[in-house]
């Protein structure tokens, strides 16, 4: 009988329930982040995605091959010709480092995974792991309903998905798992106070700048976090505590990544949580003199406290303007500065400006990316500023600087993304907190519950105990005061009608992951009438070739958005690539590739060039291809070589930009121009278009008689995506492209002077004639001549 | 060169039985009375079919003959063999051989089944292929022209006998002849026909030189690793890595994919080919470093899987690719065995193009952990590498590689291998039984980790909650008991009433207060442990002893009331309305106990 009572007391334990149901709900939460991205490899097949991945692929063959400590000393010869590129102390390592221990562990269980196949599933992997650590934060923030609702919305959110479906080895795929997982901790330990939580903040930040250069976010928004609670009067040793710990273990554990070095004490992107670390401890000594100094007033002591706080911070502000001012630090770089003014990529610094990520983020995306959250958020924002805590601040300074960023920049979506789905989730599990529970008594034991949480976790573990008899009390004294007299049929639609939206939500993310995300870009895909696939595998053709029938040594130049693929896929070297930490580097290509072939010519065999490689989409429509992108090249190249290059030139007077005949000289005759149409115009893709049609700018090409003096067509793909060309090496004797101009004419009948004899010689009048004795003869004359060469 | 001439000594090293044969003599009383050689360049291959009347001249029998390798080609030979006629097309054994005074020759004996006695003649067909035998020339052409090969040969058939009388017809793979010895010779369309010669001398060499179009895919795997994997889950997995090579002209100038769209020229380059896997291959893949090859076709048929491949990109004169395919066999199909003794009987090199040409091939057959007596037989002779481990999914200890290696390799090499070991299949449990322990393991840690406690420091504040809740269970266990007692006194009186058994009656009563005495002090000493830990609860125990007290109150008066009826001093109507109000009493304070009790 005792038995039978404790099965019963264990089933109806709602605590019991609880867990089972929480850890069930995660990990089909962590199931559906895994399986959604998982689209590409099953419509196509395990494979590396886009471009930076394969840089990181590249990286981590590396680091698999030869071991870490050869990785961090990796010099790398066959990128950035003729300069090299110090990979060990150039890249955030974290990502090769995960992936080579996932999979040096892996095998040294024996389970024989192809180190491609752990770099694919590596993001879907971590968004896994991300969706519970948004689990982790929400219920730190809010509730354990909350934390449920938003690991659910992380898993399949679509703006989190674009930058981790399987086959995007990118950074962000495990830095947003470390970010959110700091996030907790920070959280975790301003609520404890504790050194152990604020330590493994350190660890989990020191893990997120090996992973990705946002760290800089983290180490910004935790201060302001700091100083907003100063401002708010909200210090408290709690802050004290895991401030300082943080901080000083955080620097000394960033600056361990060989990339990152000494920016923590040298740039102005770290000074903020060194200026704040240094205010909390002018705080937290001035705290300690209150307490000795009891002889002022109340006021008096107020009014000096705030003075001394204030002069602190103005000291800090000013030593930190002054060590920028004197060179000690770094000021802002373009990058971050492009962040503050929008306008300023554009104008200075054209590479930043090229990239389609770096352009401000459309109305219409953060719909797309983001779907009923992106409504729902606000609602979030306002829960927790009318309940506001000190964790609460946080999230709340995470949310206005996240969308503040995701504005200026498409990239920076991602950050904010968690965010939403944090936000939203609170506000949903509001709503359904209110509609959802079925009887009075219910309602009241669930936003008690809630109270609870906002006075403190302690009591949440103990809430079946000893608060029972309050909340008793509570269902007494209530119901007179709130008029909670909401019918079935209100609830039951409200219930509804969130569930339509969460259900409407769903079908998005798929739809969106499905059809926008899941593209390798590697690899294309066109679809028949009848619904048959076609694969166009171009790009591989042409890099597969290029590994397989040039030289092992050979150097490839190409626009540097295909650098990283040339490395990776057809391993040879590039002049430039994704890494575009060279600007005139990247502009000298670009000057190449604008100008003429003569001068194009020179540039390549100044840099050693064997083949070139553009991308033309001419034949099928594609319309990313170098034509395209070509007015950036212009640009760039403008910027180093303003006198060659001038973008006007390659503009009708009207200023438009064609291929075809009313295009200008200009570009009818640069370098890509030429090798993108190359032949073309003798191609006729069907009989309802003129020979030479460009099918992705819908015009017939202008010049049309197109040949090369030094290159030759190497290899062009079935669909003519990409081409390459071999650059010729330099002939013996350079040969004339016309006919040499005669300069030696000679008559056909030889001259004869009218003249005759005495009168053929002109004479000066009065000049004497003089015999100086009698010529030798020719065998004498020869040696004599021979020995006055000698001298 | 060296390799072949080590690997043909290997091969007769093998076969003892020849041992002593080996280093015979020629036997120069034989003598080819009628040679018929077909030399076949329709393909990249040089095939040669002899067919050679063969008369023993002498006058003592013999039981062999000695066949010579033209020198001109003897590096290119791939493979030789030998059929007569005599008895159904039977292969007869072909071995390499020595003879003083001709060191520099190769030269191969022939067994032959029946002794050939002194005047008889039989009839013999040699099979010979030659691979790299035909080289373009020019060497490096243009995408527009045509391919042109030369081939090199001997006019005569050259053989340590006299030749009586000899023909030679050569055929070409196209009818554009740029050149060809002349010498006797006559053009049939795409075929050259020598001879007929009479009277060869032994030994005999004539420069026969052909030069004519050949567009036929020179194609030549420079390279292959075959690696079969048996598991006896009752899966054998094959995988192939190729290293392919177009071994024809070299390409000059410029590729222009314009003009090979058109279809214009190109036509010795190699688009795609035919690779026909067996009939019961599955999961075939097709793949490279950069991933999966995406232009192929499978075509399943009855009897094999012919999977078209196409490389990446169209092969030129020079140009090479590098791939490899996988697929998977059922094993009861290759693999047999009678009790704990295995066989592997699987084809050492598979079809990979029509005319292949195999310059190496390295065979590595992973087998079962704990495989034991590797004995590996090969029909034609192998380099043996030393064994290897291969440790993959679940391995403790390793599978063990055999690894065999042979060059230039033809069609005629698609043979069988016997691969014979021996395997406990008890062992086949290890790896179950590996996972299971695992589980195990893990399952354990968990429990072990939940259970124990492995704080340093005690925490006060969970562990007086715990100990609060363990208290509070028995309170709930003990006072439930009590509520049941309550409904035993009801019963009781009841009983009483009807029966008005007031001795069995009393017994009982006695019996359910003794009980409810002994639970009451059960709930008091709970109640001193309780107040402990927090003496709130312990206050709210007091309370609800208290409420006890008076339900207990309550029902003896119920009980004096129940006497009294039963005794007959009081009216039934009376009672009746006694009872009613003590119920009702009863029913309040059981009511404040609940509440009471719950929000404990």
């Amino acid at each position: 009988m005792a038995g039978e009572s404790n099965i019963r007391t264990a089933l109806s334990n709602p605590a019991g329930w609880q867990s089972l149901l929480s850890f069930s709900i995660l990990a089909l939460a962590y199931l559906a982040a895994f399986s959604s991205r998982l689209f590409a490899v099953i419509r196509f097949e395990s494979i590396i995605h886009e471009f930076d991945p394969w840089f990181n692929y590249r990286s981590t063959h590396h680091l698999v091959n030869y071991g870490f400590y050869n990785f961090l000393n990796w010099f790398d010869e066959r990128a950035w010709y003729p300069l090299g590129r110090i990979v060990g102390g150039t890249v955030y390592p974290g990502l090769m480092v995960t992936a080579g221990t996932i999979h040096w562990l892996l095998n040294s269980l024996h389970i024989t995974v192809h180190i491609r196949d752990v770099c694919v599933f590596l993001a879907p992997t971590f968004s896994g792991l991300t969706s519970i650590a948004t689990y982790l934060l929400t219920k730190e923030l809010w509730s354990q309903g909350a934390g449920l609702l938003a690991a659910c919305f992380i898993a399949i959110v679509p703006g989190y998905i674009s930058r981790s479906v399987a086959g995007s080895y990118d950074n962000e795929g495990i830095a947003i798992f470390a970010l959110l997982f700091t996030y907790f901790l920070w959280v975790k330990s301003v609520k404890t106070g504790s050194i152990f939580w604020a330590g493994c903040t350190a660890l989990a930040y020191f893990y997120m700048v090996s992973a990705w250069g946002g760290y800089v976010y983290i180490i910004n928004l935790i201060p302001l976090h700091v100083f907003v609670l100063l401002l708010m009067g909200r210090f408290s040793y709690r802050i004290f505590v895991a401030y300082c710990a943080f901080f000083i273990l955080g620097l000394v554990l960033s600056m361990q990544i060989p990339f990152v070095g000494f920016q923590p004490i040298r740039t102005s992107e770290h000074m903020a949580s060194a200026g704040v670390f240094a205010l909390l401890i002018a705080y937290g000594f001035l705290k300690y003199l209150h307490t000795h100094l009891s002889s002022l007033t109340k006021s008096e002591m107020r009014s000096l406290f705030v003075f001394a706080v204030a002069a602190s911070a103005a000291a800090v502000l000013m030593a930190v303007v002054y060590l920028t001012y004197a060179g000690y630090v770094a000021p802002w770089s373009g990058r971050f500065y492009s962040l503050y003014d929008t306008g300023y990529a554009k104008i200075h610094i054209p590479i930043i400006a090229s990239v389609s990520e770096h352009q401000p983020t459309t109305w219409v995306s953060f719909f797309f990316d983001l779907h009923v959250l992106v409504c729902t958020f606000p609602a979030g924002v306002w829960f927790c500023i009318k309940k506001i805590n000190d964790e609460r601040v946080f999230i709340v300074l995470y949310a206005i600087s996240a969308s503040y960023f995701a504005g200026v920049m498409v990239r920076l979506m991602l950050t904010l993304t968690p965010v939403v789905c944090i936000l939203s989730a609170i506000a949903f599990s509001n709503v359904l907190e209110r509609y959802l529970v079925d009887d009075t008594p219910k309602i009241h034991h669930i936003e008690d519950e809630s109270e609870d949480d906002e006075e403190g976790d302690k009591r949440n573990k103990s809430k079946d105990l000893y608060d029972k008899a309050g909340k008793v009390r509570k269902i007494r004294h209530e119901p007179s005061g709130e008029p909670e007299s909401l019918g079935g049929n209100v609830k039951t639609i409200v219930v509804m009608a969130v569930m339509m939206i969460l259900m409407m939500f769903a079908v998005h993310c798929t739809w969106v992951t499905s059809n926008a995300y899941s593209s390798p870009s590697v690899v294309l895909a066109s679809y028949n009438h009848d619904g048959s696939r076609n694969i166009l595998d171009d790009f591989r053709e042409a890099y597969y070739w290029l590994r397989q029938n040039t030289d092992d040594h050979s150097r490839v130049m190409s626009w540097w958005d295909y650098g990283y693929q040339i490395a990776g896929m057809a391993n040879r070297t590039t002049l430039v690539d994704n890494n575009t930490w060279n600007n005139s580097h990247i502009a000298l290509v670009g000057k190449a590739m604008s100008s003429n072939e003569t001068r194009a010519y020179e540039i390549m065999k100044a840099l050693d060039v064997d083949y070139v490689l553009v991308i033309f989409g001419g034949v099928i429509g594609y319309s990313g291809d170098d034509i395209n992108k070509f007015l950036w090249m212009v640009r760039i190249a403008e910027g180093e070589h303003p006198k060659e290059i001038r973008e006007g030139d390659y503009f009708t007077p009207q200023g438009e930009f064609r291929v075809d005949k009313a295009g200008s000289k200009t570009l009818l005759n640069c370098l890509m121009y030429k090798l993108c149409y190359y032949r073309f115009g003798e191609m006729q893709l069907d009989f309802r278009t003129p020979p030479g049609f460009d099918r992705t700018r819908n015009v017939e090409i202008g010049n049309k008689d197109i040949s090369f003096q030094h290159m030759e067509e190497a290899y062009t793909t079935e669909h003519w995506l990409v081409r390459i060309y071999k650059v010729k090496k330099q002939d013996n004797r350079v040969r004339l492209d016309h006919t040499a101009r005669k300069t030696d004419i000679k008559p056909k009948t030889k001259f004869t002077s009218r003249k005759s004899g005495k009168r053929k010689r002109g004479f000066i009048k009065n000049k004497m004639l003089i015999k100086k004795g009698k010529r030798p003869s020719s065998k004498n004359k020869k040696p004599s001549r021979k020995t006055s060469s000698k001298k | 060169m060296n390799r072949v001439a080590y690997e043909l000594v290997v091969f007769g090293a093998l076969l003892a039985s020849c041992c002593t044969a080996n280093q015979g003599a020629i036997g120069g009383d034989l003598v080819n009375s009628a040679v018929n050689r077909q030399i076949d360049l329709t393909s990249q291959l040089a095939k040669f079919t002899t067919t050679i009347t063969l008369e023993n001249a002498g006058k003592t029998a013999t039981t062999s003959f000695v066949l010579a390798i033209d020198p001109t080609l003897r590096d290119r030979l791939s493979f030789i063999g030998a059929t007569t006629k005599d008895d159904d097309a039977e292969k007869l054994s072909v071995t390499q051989t020595t003879v003083p005074g001709r060191t520099t020759d190769v030269l191969f004996r022939v067994d032959l089944r029946k002794a050939l006695g002194a005047g008889q003649s039989t009839t013999v067909t040699v099979d010979e292929s030659y691979t790299h035998a035909q080289t373009p020339f020019p060497a490096q052409i243009t995408q527009a022209e045509d391919q042109l090969v030369l081939f090199k040969g001997n006019l005569h058939f050259y053989s340590p006998y006299k030749t009586v009388s000899e023909t030679t017809t050569v055929k070409l793979a196209s009818n554009k002849i740029e050149s060809h010895t002349k010498t006797k010779a006559k053009v049939e369309d795409s075929s050259i026909v020598y001879g007929p010669f009479e009277n060869v001398e032994p030994f005999s060499q004539e420069k026969l030189q052909v030069h004519y179009e050949n567009n036929t895919p020179f194609l030549a795997v420079t390279s292959l690793l075959r690696v079969i994997e048996v598991s006896h889950w009752g899966n054998i997995a094959v995988e192939e890595t190729y290293d392919v090579r177009h071994s024809g002209a070299r390409l000059k100038g410029s590729f222009s994919r314009y003009d090979y769209q058109r279809q214009l020229d190109g036509r010795s380059s190699v688009k795609s080919f035919k690779t026909i896997l067996p009939a019961a291959a599955r999961d075939v893949y097709y793949r490279d470093e950069i991933g999966n090859i995406s232009t192929s076709n499978l075509n399943e048929q009855d009897d094999a899987v012919e999977l078209e491949l196409r490389p990446r990109f169209p092969l030129f004169g020079g140009w090479k690719t590098h791939y490899y395919i996988g697929y998977n066999l059922p094993s009861y199909e290759y693999l047999y065995n009678s009790g704990d003794d295995y066989a592997l009987h699987m084809r050492f090199v598979d079809h990979v193009y029509d005319d292949q040409v195999i310059d190496d091939i390295t065979v590595k057959v992973i087998l079962p952990e704990g495989s034991k007596n590797v004995d590996l037989s090969v029909p034609f002779p192998v380099d043996r590498h030393p064994d290897e481990l291969h440790f993959t999914y679940l391995d403790t200890f390793g599978r063990p590689v055999v690894i065999a290696h042979k060059s230039n390799l033809v069609e005629q090499h698609i043979q069988e291998f016997t691969l014979k070991y021996s395997f406990q299949k008890l062992l086949l449990l290890q790896e179950p039984l590996l996972v299971v322990f695992a589980f195990y393991i893990l399952f354990f840690t968990v429990i072990v980790y939940v259970r124990l406690d492995f704080a340093i420091s005690k925490d006060e504040a969970s562990e007086s909650r715990m100990r609060m809740q363990g208290l509070l269970d028995q309170l709930q266990a003990s006072q439930d008991k009590r509520t049941s007692l309550y409904q035993r006194y009801e019963d009781a009186i009841a009983k009483f009433k009807s029966t008005k058994d007031l001795a069995g009656f009393t017994g009982s009563r006695k019996k359910i207060d003794a009980e409810h005495k002994d639970l009451t002090t059960a709930i008091k000493e709970l109640q001193g442990k309780l107040k402990l830990e927090s003496t709130d609860m312990a206050e709210k125990v007091g309370e609800l002893q208290k409420l006890d007290v008076n339900l207990k109150e309550q029902i003896v008066l119920s009980i004096t009331l129940a006497e009294k009826v039963v005794a007959g001093k009081m009216g039934k109507q009376q009672y009746v309305d006694n009872e009613k109000v003590y119920s009702a009493k009863r029913e309040d304070i059981m009511g404040k106990t609940e509440t009471l009790l719950s929000s404990l």
